[in-house]
Protein backbone atom coordinates (compact mmCIF):
# COMPACT_ATOMS: atom_id res chain seq x y z
CA UNK A 1 0.00 0.00 0.00
CA UNK A 2 1.27 3.40 -0.55
CA UNK A 3 2.12 6.02 1.89
CA UNK A 4 -0.05 8.85 2.14
CA UNK A 5 2.79 12.19 2.71
CA UNK A 6 2.45 15.46 2.16
CA UNK A 7 6.01 16.44 0.82
CA UNK A 8 8.01 14.29 -1.03
CA UNK A 9 11.59 14.46 -1.31
CA UNK A 10 14.39 12.91 -3.77
CA UNK A 11 17.54 12.43 -1.92
CA UNK A 12 18.80 9.38 -4.26
CA UNK A 13 22.13 8.82 -5.51
CA UNK A 14 23.42 11.46 -2.74
CA UNK A 15 26.29 10.33 -0.51
CA UNK A 16 26.08 11.34 3.26
CA UNK A 17 25.51 13.87 4.84
CA UNK A 18 23.37 15.11 1.70
CA UNK A 19 20.19 13.08 2.81
CA UNK A 20 20.13 14.50 5.92
CA UNK A 21 20.92 18.25 5.02
CA UNK A 22 18.41 18.15 2.07
CA UNK A 23 15.58 16.46 4.85
CA UNK A 24 16.15 19.45 7.06
CA UNK A 25 16.14 22.37 4.14
CA UNK A 26 12.82 20.19 3.34
CA UNK A 27 11.41 20.27 6.79
CA UNK A 28 11.98 23.90 7.57
CA UNK A 29 9.32 24.58 4.88
CA UNK A 30 6.48 22.27 5.69
CA UNK A 31 4.06 22.69 8.32
CA UNK A 32 3.98 21.37 12.32
CA UNK A 33 2.30 18.03 11.72
CA UNK A 34 3.09 17.23 8.48
CA UNK A 35 4.49 14.11 7.03
CA UNK A 36 7.53 13.72 4.28
CA UNK A 37 9.22 11.15 2.23
CA UNK A 38 12.53 11.05 1.66
CA UNK A 39 13.66 8.68 -0.89
CA UNK A 40 17.23 7.66 -0.47
CA UNK A 41 19.70 5.06 -1.69
CA UNK A 42 22.22 5.63 0.75
CA UNK A 43 22.53 2.49 2.76
CA UNK A 44 23.49 5.20 5.71
CA UNK A 45 20.45 6.94 5.54
CA UNK A 46 18.24 4.80 7.77
CA UNK A 47 20.42 4.78 11.13
CA UNK A 48 21.25 8.78 10.33
CA UNK A 49 17.95 9.82 10.05
CA UNK A 50 16.87 8.19 12.94
CA UNK A 51 19.38 9.56 14.58
CA UNK A 52 18.78 12.78 13.27
CA UNK A 53 14.97 13.27 14.01
CA UNK A 54 15.66 11.68 17.62
CA UNK A 55 17.90 15.21 17.91
CA UNK A 56 15.66 17.54 16.67
CA UNK A 57 12.37 16.34 18.12
CA UNK A 58 10.84 15.30 14.98
CA UNK A 59 8.93 12.28 14.61
CA UNK A 60 10.70 8.88 12.59
CA UNK A 61 7.94 6.76 11.50
CA UNK A 62 9.63 4.03 9.68
CA UNK A 63 11.28 3.21 6.38
CA UNK A 64 10.02 0.65 3.86
CA UNK A 65 12.35 -0.54 1.07
CA UNK A 66 11.57 -0.61 -2.62
CA UNK A 67 14.17 -2.50 -4.55
CA UNK A 68 17.49 -0.28 -4.16
CA UNK A 69 14.97 2.69 -2.71
CA UNK A 70 14.98 3.72 0.81
CA UNK A 71 11.45 5.50 1.41
CA UNK A 72 11.53 7.01 4.61
CA UNK A 73 8.74 8.52 7.26
CA UNK A 74 9.12 11.66 9.21
CA UNK A 75 6.80 13.70 10.69
CA UNK A 76 7.54 17.54 11.22
CA UNK A 77 7.34 18.10 15.22
CA UNK A 78 4.41 20.41 16.51
CA UNK A 79 3.63 21.97 19.99
CA UNK A 80 1.15 18.81 20.79
CA UNK A 81 3.09 17.25 24.14
CA UNK A 82 2.58 20.18 26.02
CA UNK A 83 -1.12 20.99 25.42
CA UNK A 84 -3.55 19.86 28.63
CA UNK A 85 -6.46 17.77 27.25
CA UNK A 86 -10.05 19.65 27.27
CA UNK A 87 -12.43 16.58 26.36
CA UNK A 88 -14.28 15.56 29.63
CA UNK A 89 -14.62 11.79 28.55
CA UNK A 90 -11.39 10.10 28.93
CA UNK A 91 -10.20 6.57 29.09
CA UNK A 92 -6.51 5.52 30.03
CA UNK A 93 -4.89 2.79 27.69
CA UNK A 94 -5.11 0.02 29.87
CA UNK A 95 -8.78 0.35 30.17
CA UNK A 96 -8.50 0.56 26.65
CA UNK A 97 -6.62 -2.75 26.44
CA UNK A 98 -8.89 -4.39 29.16
CA UNK A 99 -12.04 -3.70 26.48
CA UNK A 100 -10.43 -5.17 23.48
CA UNK A 101 -10.02 -7.97 25.51
CA UNK A 102 -13.56 -8.55 26.56
CA UNK A 103 -16.09 -9.07 23.91
CA UNK A 104 -17.43 -5.67 23.63
CA UNK A 105 -18.47 -4.04 20.50
CA UNK A 106 -16.14 -0.69 20.20
CA UNK A 107 -15.28 1.22 17.79
CA UNK A 108 -11.33 2.56 17.45
CA UNK A 109 -10.86 6.31 15.50
CA UNK A 110 -7.37 7.19 14.96
CA UNK A 111 -6.59 10.48 14.27
CA UNK A 112 -3.26 10.42 13.51
CA UNK A 113 -1.70 10.82 9.87
CA UNK A 114 -1.61 7.62 7.65
CA UNK A 115 2.16 7.36 7.47
CA UNK A 116 1.88 7.78 11.23
CA UNK A 117 -0.94 4.41 10.99
CA UNK A 118 0.76 2.94 8.40
CA UNK A 119 3.54 1.94 10.29
CA UNK A 120 1.93 0.31 13.69
CA UNK A 121 -2.42 0.69 14.51
CA UNK A 122 -4.18 -1.20 16.97
CA UNK A 123 -5.88 -3.79 14.67
CA UNK A 124 -9.50 -3.29 13.87
CA UNK A 125 -8.88 0.77 14.01
CA UNK A 126 -10.17 3.21 11.48
CA UNK A 127 -7.88 6.14 10.28
CA UNK A 128 -9.29 9.42 9.81
CA UNK A 129 -6.88 11.97 10.02
CA UNK A 130 -7.26 14.99 12.56
CA UNK A 131 -7.55 17.19 9.25
CA UNK A 132 -10.23 15.55 7.33
CA UNK A 133 -12.45 14.77 10.28
CA UNK A 134 -14.76 17.68 9.42
CA UNK A 135 -15.23 16.30 5.75
CA UNK A 136 -15.54 12.67 6.89
CA UNK A 137 -16.74 12.15 10.09
CA UNK A 138 -20.56 10.92 8.43
CA UNK A 139 -17.98 7.32 7.80
CA UNK A 140 -18.79 6.98 11.52
CA UNK A 141 -21.92 6.24 13.40
CA UNK A 142 -23.08 8.41 15.69
CA UNK A 143 -24.89 6.05 18.42
CA UNK A 144 -21.23 3.69 18.71
CA UNK A 145 -19.10 3.36 21.33
CA UNK A 146 -15.94 5.58 20.02
CA UNK A 147 -12.75 6.04 21.70
CA UNK A 148 -10.89 8.56 19.88
CA UNK A 149 -6.44 8.04 19.95
CA UNK A 150 -3.70 9.54 18.75
CA UNK A 151 0.37 9.63 19.39
CA UNK A 152 0.04 11.33 22.45
CA UNK A 153 -3.79 12.74 23.37
CA UNK A 154 -3.70 15.84 22.08
CA UNK A 155 -4.93 15.28 18.46
CA UNK A 156 -7.32 13.08 19.53
CA UNK A 157 -8.66 15.53 22.43
CA UNK A 158 -9.67 18.32 19.50
CA UNK A 159 -11.10 14.80 17.49
CA UNK A 160 -13.28 13.95 20.36
CA UNK A 161 -14.49 17.33 21.20
CA UNK A 162 -15.44 18.08 17.97
CA UNK A 163 -17.12 14.61 17.37
CA UNK A 164 -19.26 15.54 20.45
CA UNK A 165 -20.17 18.83 19.05
CA UNK A 166 -21.54 16.87 15.67
CA UNK A 167 -23.90 15.09 18.32
CA UNK A 168 -21.93 11.64 18.55
CA UNK A 169 -23.22 10.24 22.06
CA UNK A 170 -20.48 8.07 23.07
CA UNK A 171 -16.71 9.48 22.47
CA UNK A 172 -14.23 8.90 24.53
CA UNK A 173 -10.65 10.38 24.26
CA UNK A 174 -8.01 8.03 25.13
CA UNK A 175 -5.11 8.68 26.70
CA UNK A 176 -1.68 9.23 26.37
CA UNK A 177 -1.65 7.09 23.17
CA UNK A 178 -0.12 5.19 20.47
CA UNK A 179 3.34 6.34 21.71
CA UNK A 180 2.74 4.11 24.61
CA UNK A 181 0.82 1.08 23.29
CA UNK A 182 2.14 -1.94 24.11
CA UNK A 183 -0.56 -4.07 22.36
CA UNK A 184 -1.16 -5.66 19.31
CA UNK A 185 -0.18 -3.97 15.96
CA UNK A 186 -0.62 -4.04 12.56
CA UNK A 187 1.15 -2.71 9.96
CA UNK A 188 -0.29 -1.74 6.15
CA UNK A 189 2.41 -0.12 4.24
CA UNK B 1 24.02 21.03 20.65
CA UNK B 2 27.53 22.87 20.04
CA UNK B 3 30.33 21.13 17.99
CA UNK B 4 34.01 22.75 17.82
CA UNK B 5 36.04 21.53 15.29
CA UNK B 6 40.00 21.78 14.50
CA UNK B 7 40.70 21.21 11.08
CA UNK B 8 44.69 20.97 10.84
CA UNK B 9 45.25 19.05 7.76
CA UNK B 10 44.47 20.05 3.86
CA UNK B 11 44.34 17.09 2.20
CA UNK B 12 41.13 16.04 0.35
CA UNK B 13 40.06 13.26 2.80
CA UNK B 14 40.21 15.62 5.79
CA UNK B 15 37.62 18.20 4.09
CA UNK B 16 35.45 15.21 4.02
CA UNK B 17 36.02 14.45 7.51
CA UNK B 18 35.48 18.14 8.64
CA UNK B 19 32.70 19.72 6.50
CA UNK B 20 30.36 16.17 6.59
CA UNK B 21 30.38 16.14 9.97
CA UNK B 22 29.80 20.02 10.09
CA UNK B 23 27.26 20.34 7.84
CA UNK B 24 25.37 16.90 9.50
CA UNK B 25 25.55 18.71 12.84
CA UNK B 26 24.21 22.23 11.38
CA UNK B 27 21.18 20.01 9.62
CA UNK B 28 20.30 18.77 13.15
CA UNK B 29 20.33 22.66 14.96
CA UNK B 30 23.73 22.41 16.48
CA UNK B 31 25.87 25.43 16.52
CA UNK B 32 28.95 24.68 14.64
CA UNK B 33 32.22 26.14 14.69
CA UNK B 34 36.04 25.24 12.88
CA UNK B 35 38.91 26.59 13.64
CA UNK B 36 41.48 26.35 10.75
CA UNK B 37 44.97 26.23 11.90
CA UNK B 38 48.14 24.86 9.62
CA UNK B 39 47.32 22.87 6.14
CA UNK B 40 43.72 23.12 7.20
CA UNK B 41 43.80 26.70 6.04
CA UNK B 42 43.46 25.06 2.30
CA UNK B 43 40.24 24.23 2.89
CA UNK B 44 39.08 27.44 3.02
CA UNK B 45 41.44 29.03 0.60
CA UNK B 46 39.74 30.36 -2.48
CA UNK B 47 41.87 28.46 -5.13
CA UNK B 48 43.09 25.64 -3.06
CA UNK B 49 39.49 23.88 -1.71
CA UNK B 50 38.06 23.61 -5.36
CA UNK B 51 41.21 21.59 -6.22
CA UNK B 52 42.79 19.73 -2.62
CA UNK B 53 44.79 16.47 -3.23
CA UNK B 54 44.06 13.02 -2.60
CA UNK B 55 46.62 11.83 0.52
CA UNK B 56 49.90 10.12 -1.72
CA UNK B 57 48.95 6.78 -2.08
CA UNK B 58 45.36 7.10 -2.47
CA UNK B 59 44.95 8.56 -5.56
CA UNK B 60 42.85 5.43 -7.46
CA UNK B 61 39.72 6.52 -4.70
CA UNK B 62 39.17 9.53 -6.47
CA UNK B 63 36.90 6.72 -8.43
CA UNK B 64 35.67 5.67 -6.02
CA UNK B 65 34.32 9.41 -4.86
CA UNK B 66 32.73 9.65 -8.44
CA UNK B 67 30.87 5.96 -7.92
CA UNK B 68 29.81 7.11 -4.44
CA UNK B 69 28.49 10.33 -5.93
CA UNK B 70 30.04 12.32 -3.01
CA UNK B 71 29.26 16.18 -3.09
CA UNK B 72 32.13 18.10 -4.09
CA UNK B 73 34.16 19.82 -1.22
CA UNK B 74 32.69 23.56 -2.74
CA UNK B 75 29.66 22.59 -2.57
CA UNK B 76 29.55 21.12 1.09
CA UNK B 77 31.68 24.45 2.27
CA UNK B 78 28.67 26.46 0.35
CA UNK B 79 26.03 24.44 2.21
CA UNK B 80 27.74 24.72 5.68
CA UNK B 81 27.88 28.83 4.75
CA UNK B 82 25.08 28.83 3.81
CA UNK B 83 23.49 26.79 7.02
CA UNK B 84 25.61 29.74 9.62
CA UNK B 85 28.94 27.27 10.23
CA UNK B 86 31.24 29.42 11.84
CA UNK B 87 34.32 29.48 10.54
CA UNK B 88 37.80 30.44 11.54
CA UNK B 89 41.24 31.55 9.85
CA UNK B 90 44.12 31.34 12.27
CA UNK B 91 45.78 34.38 12.54
CA UNK B 92 49.36 33.13 13.27
CA UNK B 93 49.39 29.99 10.19
CA UNK B 94 48.29 32.86 7.82
CA UNK B 95 51.49 35.15 9.11
CA UNK B 96 53.88 31.83 9.03
CA UNK B 97 52.56 31.16 5.54
CA UNK B 98 52.16 34.94 4.59
CA UNK B 99 48.65 34.71 3.74
CA UNK B 100 45.84 37.53 3.56
CA UNK B 101 42.14 37.11 4.88
CA UNK B 102 41.20 38.42 1.23
CA UNK B 103 42.67 34.86 -0.22
CA UNK B 104 40.18 33.12 1.69
CA UNK B 105 36.84 32.72 0.39
CA UNK B 106 33.98 34.99 1.71
CA UNK B 107 32.37 35.30 5.30
CA UNK B 108 35.53 33.49 7.20
CA UNK B 109 36.47 35.21 10.79
CA UNK B 110 40.11 35.71 11.61
CA UNK B 111 41.52 35.09 14.83
CA UNK B 112 44.06 33.26 17.32
CA UNK B 113 44.02 30.20 19.66
CA UNK B 114 41.97 32.08 22.62
CA UNK B 115 39.27 33.16 20.12
CA UNK B 116 38.57 29.44 19.63
CA UNK B 117 39.05 28.65 22.99
CA UNK B 118 36.54 31.05 24.25
CA UNK B 119 34.32 29.76 21.17
CA UNK B 120 35.02 25.98 22.40
CA UNK B 121 34.75 26.22 25.65
CA UNK B 122 31.15 25.04 26.72
CA UNK B 123 31.02 23.08 23.53
CA UNK B 124 29.38 20.00 23.75
CA UNK B 125 31.01 17.84 20.97
CA UNK B 126 34.84 18.68 20.42
CA UNK B 127 36.71 16.80 17.18
CA UNK B 128 39.97 17.29 15.73
CA UNK B 129 41.31 16.57 12.18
Amino acid sequence: MEVNVNHVLDAKGLACPMPIVKTKKEIDQIEPGQVIEIQATDQGSTADLKAWAENTGHQYLGTKEEGDVLKHYVRKSSEEDTTETKHQDVLELENLKDRLEGDEQITILDVREPAEYAFGHIPGSINIPLGELEDRSEELNQDDDIHVICRTGNRSDLAAQKLSGKGFSSVKNVVPGMKDWDGPVNQNH
Amino acid sequence: MKVAIIAANGNMFDAYKVFNIATAAAATDAEVGIFFTFEGLNLIHKDAHKQLPLPSGKEHFQEGFQKANVPPVEELLDMAKDMNVKMIGCQMTMDVMSLEQDQFVEGIEVGGAATFLSYAEDADVTLAF
